[in-house]
């Protein structure tokens, strides 16, 4: 079937991986996503480390590449008015425009939403920011950490009891709020399907971090204490990594029929486990050395594909602690088809994550295509679509507008 | 459900426990669509789960808890029913006439035990869309497996990425994956109606935790295969320094500092007052700065621990430097920011008056066409008999017979154990 969003056009006019990845969420899904880059340097993730291969390259960023699959790519500097005026043709083509300036910033170039809107009335703008549209915050600089911290999140949530906070790898924040963002856009369309109206939705990074469901507010709402880190210290049975043979893993209790200990004795052939002194949470977490050591060199006796089988036969739940190598390589994942190999002209050949989902057993990313090059489709688009002559396209190289 | 939202007329039969199905469902509630969340008598450890006010379960302690009920019953209706009794299970199905979506979180074989897989579900409704989010999904060799948020945070690989610098890997969350599943969930159950208003079509979903781990870090995945590993850095970052958190003034009180050039370099310095040790070529570029960054941070840590984060990062934020405090949750509930972007909701629960008024945590965007706020949490089978009535078009004396024969329930069984 042709992707769910085929007939939606998207351009990406954003600075930071939350942008990106929304957009790329939305081109997943087959809608005609044009990421539009500044002339010259384009996305500043091209030129964040680290490099397939080491070598800084434009084109192989892996956060660049991991985040711009099926996306076309042109170059514009939208701060003149050459690149002004293309921009807002495309934009009167678009169904969709992302955006991260900082806030008033396209309306000082005349391409706010009051002015995109005139004469589309359906756009759906969104500006997906680290603190929003308005209040105090508004100017603030950000990044990723920036949101953990000031969402809460590094405070409460990783990170060790006795030790400073610390941050989850992999700008989960930016992550958040793309996946907000998607949300956000998808609603906004169901609604222009019956109103024909647009919308100018507001995004933000701070505030996604601080949405993480069981995470901050209503803890300390309701008992006046403030949520901290360091659920997993001392937590043998719930959230510690405990060495295996050929890797890590770490238990629940799930799963037990609420007699984890019986269960877990039995599994591992260790009746110490049995001991009063560990069969309530509280007990288990005081005695948590005692604990360690009679679970530990049972589990480091497993394999971690042997543990996952055996564990899951049994109705235990288990996390083995992968590798990205050992998800690359997932047996799992292989036979349900998960990853989707693409060659690009610079990174060669990979494997990149699907969306998280099938439809109909169908992977949305089986027909992909990989990150676009700086100003790859400039020729298609500017020329193909708007009009320009190659000829023309030389004088806007020169003047820096693409 | 909230009044008239634009999902007005879209109506969500759901199977569901935890975290991360209730959290995408929740969205499509927030927008206005009839949420009937479908609540097992037998499994009420969502509603055991707290918090409870003050931290002590109250008489109905079933409709107190502050996570999974607020969070998983918010604007959708209750309906506590048997669905593996025979008579509970016709309900079921004759409400899967009048539904769009039916969603679950059972590992993968439930749903066919019941007899409510896609299939069956389809033969009754054609438009349906069924969604089942699962651990590992209805395929492969560990389809049959369970999970929790963690231990996808586990098989995803961000745990193993997650950590303090030169330290051992550690989970990066107890329910972050919940949280992204269910946003994974709101994306795909909106996507699917928005292809079913083309194609008049229902679907079938199968959305899996560990692979929206994987989506998620997506970078990691492309170095894998070409032999580029990434250190644990804790709060530093692969190429700018100073980036990290600092102890502040006070008791466990924390600012994060990033400088991503030399102009920002220059304004920090300032802040700080020039001191000796921050002019000279061991700071004095990007280079530099990165090289020798565990001396630059202990001595950045120095300066913020004399300085209250709140009002330093305010300062710092002036001079166009990326800072903020790390914030604790009763910094949020007291921020300003947050105050006049109306982030927070708040909701006085006429099911739970025990509870009375609190502060939740809003929706992270705002849409002028879609607006969202708080219009129930739902008790426990709080809407039994209007779901029922209008929908399964049972009287008012086959809704009394479900009732004593065990079938639905407006309260927990009186031998349930409490909290």
């Amino acid at each position: 079937m042709p992707g769910i969003l085929s007939e939606l056009r998207v351009l990406e006019l954003t600075h930071r991986p939350s942008g990106a990845f929304c957009a790329k969420l939305l081109a997943d899904q087959a809608a005609d996503t044009i990421k539009v880059e500044p002339p010259g340097w384009g996305d500043q993730a091209r030129h964040e480390p680290p490099f397939i291969d080491e070598v800084p390259h434009p084109d192989r960023g892996t956060s660049y590449l991991a985040f711009n699959t099926n996306k076309r790519g042109i170059t514009l500097d939208v701060e003149q008015a050459e690149g002004r005026e293309l921009f807002e043709r495309l934009a009167a083509t678009a169904d969709i425009i992302l955006e991260s300036y900082p806030p008033g910033r396209l309306a000082e170039l005349g391409l706010g939403y009051e002015q995109l809107s005139q004469s589309n009335p359906g756009l759906i703008l969104v500006s997906i920011t680290y603190f929003g549209q308005d209040g105090p915050y508004a100017s603030y600089q950000g990044d990723d950490l920036v949101a953990q911290a000031m969402g809460g999140y590094l405070y409460a949530v990783t990170g060790s009891a006795s030790q400073p906070p610390m941050g989850t790898a992999l700008e989960q924040m930016e992550i958040t709020a793309a996946r907000n963002g998607a949300v956000a856009v998808m609603a906004a369309l169901l609604r222009r399907e019956q109103s024909g109206k647009g919308t100018h939705i507001d995004v933000s990074t701070m505030e996604a971090a601080v949405s993480t469901p069981s995470g901050l507010i209503h803890p300390y709402t309701y008992t006046g204490r403030n949520p901290h880190r360091g659920g997993s210290d001392g937590n043998v049975m719930d959230g510690m990594h405990l060495p295996t043979l050929d890797g890590e893993v770490t238990l629940t209790t799930a799963g037990t029929g609420g007699r984890p200990m019986q269960a877990w004795a039995e599994f591992l052939e260790e009746p110490g486990l049995l001991d009063s002194k560990f069969a309530s949470r509280g007990g288990r977490m005081e005695h948590w050395e005692e604990l360690h050591g009679l679970v530990a060199p049972k589990l480091a006796q497993w394999t971690n594909l042997d543990l996952m089988r055996e564990t899951m036969a049994r109705g235990l739940v288990v996390g083995l602690v992968q590798t990205p190598q050992q998800v690359v390589e997932s047996p799992h994942l292989e036979e349900r088809g998960f990853f989707v190999e693409m060659d690009h002209a610079s990174a060669g050949l990979l494997k990149y994550p699907g969306s998280g989902f099938f439809i109909d057993g169908e992977n949305a990313m089986a027909s992909a295509r990989p990150a676009p090059r700086l100003g790859e489709h400039n020729v298609e688009i500017l020329c193909g679509e708007l009009g320009l002559t190659v000829r023309d396209l030389g004088l806007l190289r020169a003047a820096r507008v693409i | 459900m909230a009044e008239k939202g634009i999902l007005d007329g879209v109506r969500v039969l759901t199977l569901e426990q935890v975290h991360a199905l209730p959290w995408g469902t929740g969205f499509l509630a927030d927008l206005g669509a009839d949420v009937i969340r479908v609540e097992s008598p037998d499994h009420l450890q969502d509603r055991k789960s707290g918090p409870f006010p003050a931290g002590t379960p109250g008489e109905e302690w079933w409709n107190e808890a502050g996570n999974l009920v607020y969070y998983g019953t918010r604007n959708k209706r209750s309906l506590c029913m048997d669905v593996t009794n025979p008579r509970g299970k016709e309900v079921f199905l004759k409400l899967v006439e009048k539904a769009d979506i039916v969603t679950d979180n059972f590992r993968p074989g439930t749903m066919q035990r019941f007899g409510f897989d896609h299939d069956s579900l389809s033969a009754i409704n054609p438009r349906i869309i069924t969604l089942s989010g699962t651990a590992y999904g209805y395929t492969g060799p560990w389809r049959r497996a369970g999970s929790r948020a963690r231990t996808v945070d586990a098989a995803c690989g961000l745990s193993y990425l997650t950590g303090y610098e030169g330290g051992p890997s550690m989970r990066a969350s107890p329910n972050y994956m919940d949280h992204s599943v269910g946003n994974n969930v709101a994306y795909a159950l909106l996507l699917a109606l928005y292809q079913r208003n083309k194609t008049g079509k229902g679907m079938r979903v199968d959305l899996t935790m560990l692979e929206t781990g994987v989506s998620s870090v997506g970078p990691a995945i492309l170095e894998a295969q070409r032999g580029i590993t990434r250190d644990r850095l804790g709060c530093a970052h692969w190429w700018k320094a100073p980036h990290n958190v600092y102890p502040a003034r006070g008791d466990d009180r924390w600012i994060v500092i990033v400088v991503s050039s030399d102009t920002e370099w220059e304004s920090l310095k300032g802040a700080m007052g020039r001191p000796q040790w921050a002019e000279g070529a061991k700071f004095g570029t990007v280079l530099a700065r990165w090289h020798n960054r565990h001396e630059l941070d202990e001595l950045i840590g120095n300066w913020t621990s004399q300085h209250d984060d709140l009002e330093l990062a305010g300062r710092l934020q002036e001079l166009g430097i990326a800072a903020g405090s790390a914030m604790t949750a009763q910094d949020l509930v007291d921020d300003s920011h947050l105050r006049e972007r109306g982030y927070m909701w708040e909701f006085s629960n006429p099911q739970a008056p025990a509870v009375g008024s609190r502060l939740f945590a809003g929706r992270p965007f705002r849409d002028p066409g879609n607006p969202m706020s708080i219009a129930k949490v739902a008790g426990l089978g709080q809407d039994n008999a209007a779901i029922l009535a209008d929908l399964a078009g049972l009287s008012p004396a086959e809704i009394g017979e479900l009732e004593s024969e065990g079938v639905v329930f407006g309260a927990p069984r009186p031998d349930e154990p409490r909290p």
